[in-house]
């Protein structure tokens, strides 16, 4: 539904998105992580059409965003970062609008509006004008305009910027609804918000793709926080000897807690049943207090990505 | 063109809904009514004559306010990007805005038409004339929101677009005035021929010509394509 092919966009000598392609297939909500200025909202504006990129090609629905922007269009729903609002005009007025200039016929405009004010919960406010309203509902707008007219594709930047819990919660259902059937590309800096909805991950920073795949094969792919923690009665030099014998464990960092316990961090290879070894190994000869497996959060593995790629960026500029 | 024409209802209700649309109605019927008296009374004539050549300088005045939100208001609101990834083509953006602000013109200019009831009651004025100095004032009027709106959109400061328009508008309106110290014929023509006031002066006089009418609808033409065109190079 969505397809960038090598895209980038330079402004002048600065270039913002460097070489990006990707994928998002019909019924799939792919997140897009990136700390700020990470080019997440360049790429949601090329894909939108509200840009053109330097080079590469976008298809939204099957329709070349350079060539076929109109029928592109009209399969797009697309919530920017600030919510493009009209202050003077009232909800029903602005969606109205919208929904016309989407293709919306005359007969269907009532049913159409209905169904994107009930799904993102604007019947409180559907005659107030846009500039009274708060955040949260200026931010709900936005999305019930991306949502007329049954598009294929969502395009959301930090769709639940702004909204308390409850809001968020709802919203989620929203999207995750509409991902059952169309395309979405949602960014967010919210973490546990990707894990909740989304099928698959993009990383991006300093304008680069760094990897895209579910959460869960990110954090499997990550084996620098794939880690075993253990507590054991027994001396620091021993331990940390035993444990490095263990098949599986490649690294090993041992320290002294009060009262004779020692904690030991060890670093072991990804999918391997390495608990179990250390366990059998500890148990002959001192007593084992706790062993757990370390997941790597989303969290740790974003944070790798990112300051693995900023440090390459310096390498690069020094 | 259902594009066109949504941009048009919405640009109508934004125009009615902020207070500058009834500002520049209030301060053109104002402004109308007294030059119509002055010229009235000071000349003891009952014609449009002057208060038409009036009516054109306080339109250039009052031009930008109409015209300077027209994109600058879409930059500033974040809407742009909207518009730009709604399926519109930039032309129907920019028509549906023109014709938007024509319509705010046309209501103006058809309440200024109170003036003639008088003119009318006491008097014996030349319809003829009257009809084509009003027609001249709508062609001048549409050349000058072209003109406004142009600008508009090349900036996303309200006040800058305005601070741009009016000494445009005021150089197309003056520029005749230097016809008399250029040395060649052909630049006294080319000042004749881009001068506002000259081709309006047509018009009052109960002259209707097709080269004058011609020269307000290029400019126009011209006022929007460039429009048009700025907004795909900005894409």
């Amino acid at each position: 539904m969505i397809q960038l092919e090598s895209v980038s966009k330079r402004y002048g000598s600065k270039t913002i998105i460097h070489d990006i392609s990707f994928t998002v297939a019909k019924g799939e909500i792919v997140g897009f992580l990136g700390p700020n200025g990470a080019g997440k909202t360049t790429t949601m504006r090329v894909i939108a059409g509200a840009t053109t990129p330097t080079s590469g090609r976008v298809t939204v629905a099957g329709f070349d965003m350079a060539t076929q922007n109109e029928q592109a269009a009209r399969r797009l729903g697309y919530l920017p970062e600030n919510p493009p609002l009209y202050d003077v005009l009232d909800v029903t007025t602005y969606l109205r609008f919208v929904a016309k200039v989407k293709g919306v016929p005359g007969s269907a405009m009532r049913a159409e509006l209905d169904r994107v004010v009930y799904a993102c919960r604007l019947e409180a406010v559907v005659t107030r004008e846009i500039y009274k309203l708060s955040k949260g509902y200026r931010q709900r707008v936005g999305l019930a305009q991306a949502l007329l007219g049954n598009p294929d594709v969502l395009l959301l930047d930090e769709p639940t910027a702004g909204l308390d819990p409850g809001q968020i919660q709802e919203t989620r259902e929203v999207i995750r609804a509409f991902g059952e059937h169309g395309a979405v590309l949602l960014s967010t800096h919210i973490l546990p918000e990707v894990t909740l909805i989304c099928k698959r991950v993009a990383i991006i920073n300093g304008g680069r793709l760094l990897a895209i795949d579910s959460p869960v094969g990110l954090q499997q792919a990550s084996e620098r926080t794939n880690s075993v923690i253990l507590e054991a009665g027994a001396e620091a030099e021993p331990l940390r000897q035993e444990l490095l014998a263990v098949q599986g464990v490649t690294g090993v960092s041992v320290t002294a807690l009060p009262g004779d316990l020692v904690r030991a961090e060890c670093q072991v290879e990804a999918g391997s049943g390495v608990e179990a070894r250390i366990a059998r190994v500890i148990a002959t000869r001192w007593s084992l207090h706790r062993l757990e497996r370390q997941q790597p959060t989303l969290e740790n593995v974003f944070l790798r990505y990112v300051t693995q790629s900023t440090r390459a960026d310096r390498r690069e500029a020094a | 063109m259902n594009g066109t024409l949504a941009i048009y209802r919405k640009e109508l209700i934004q125009y009615f809904r902020s207070p500058i649309a009834y500002f520049v109605l209030a301060v053109f019927l104002l402004g109308t009514g007294y030059f119509f008296l002055y010229n009235i009374f000071s000349t003891g004539i009952g014609t449009m004559d002057e208060t038409f050549r009036n009516m054109g300088i306080l339109l250039i005045t009052l031009t930008p306010l109409i015209t300077m939100r027209l994109f600058c208001g879409e930059y500033t609101g974040r809407t742009m990007e909207l518009l730009m990834t709604l399926p519109l083509r930039p032309w129907e953006i920019v028509l549906g805005k023109y014709l938007g602000a024509v319509t705010i013109f046309l209501l103006m200019t058809a309440a200024t038409g109170i003036n003639l009831v008088p003119l009318y009651l006491f008097g014996n004025p030349e319809t003829k004339t009257i009809l084509s100095g009003y027609i001249g004032f709508v062609l001048m009027g549409m050349a000058c929101l072209a003109v406004g709106q142009f600008f508009s959109s090349l900036t996303h400061n309200q006040i800058v677009a305005a601070l741009i328009t009016i000494p445009v508008l005021l150089g197309f309106w003056f520029i005749g005035h230097l016809q008399a110290y250029q040395n060649t014929p052909a630049m006294r023509e080319l000042f004749g021929y881009l001068s506002f006031s000259l081709h309006f002066s047509d018009f009052i006089r109960g002259l209707l010509r097709s080269e004058a009418a011609a020269f307000y609808l290029v400019v126009v033409a011209i006022a929007l394509t460039l429009n048009t065109s700025y907004l795909q190079w900005r894409r």
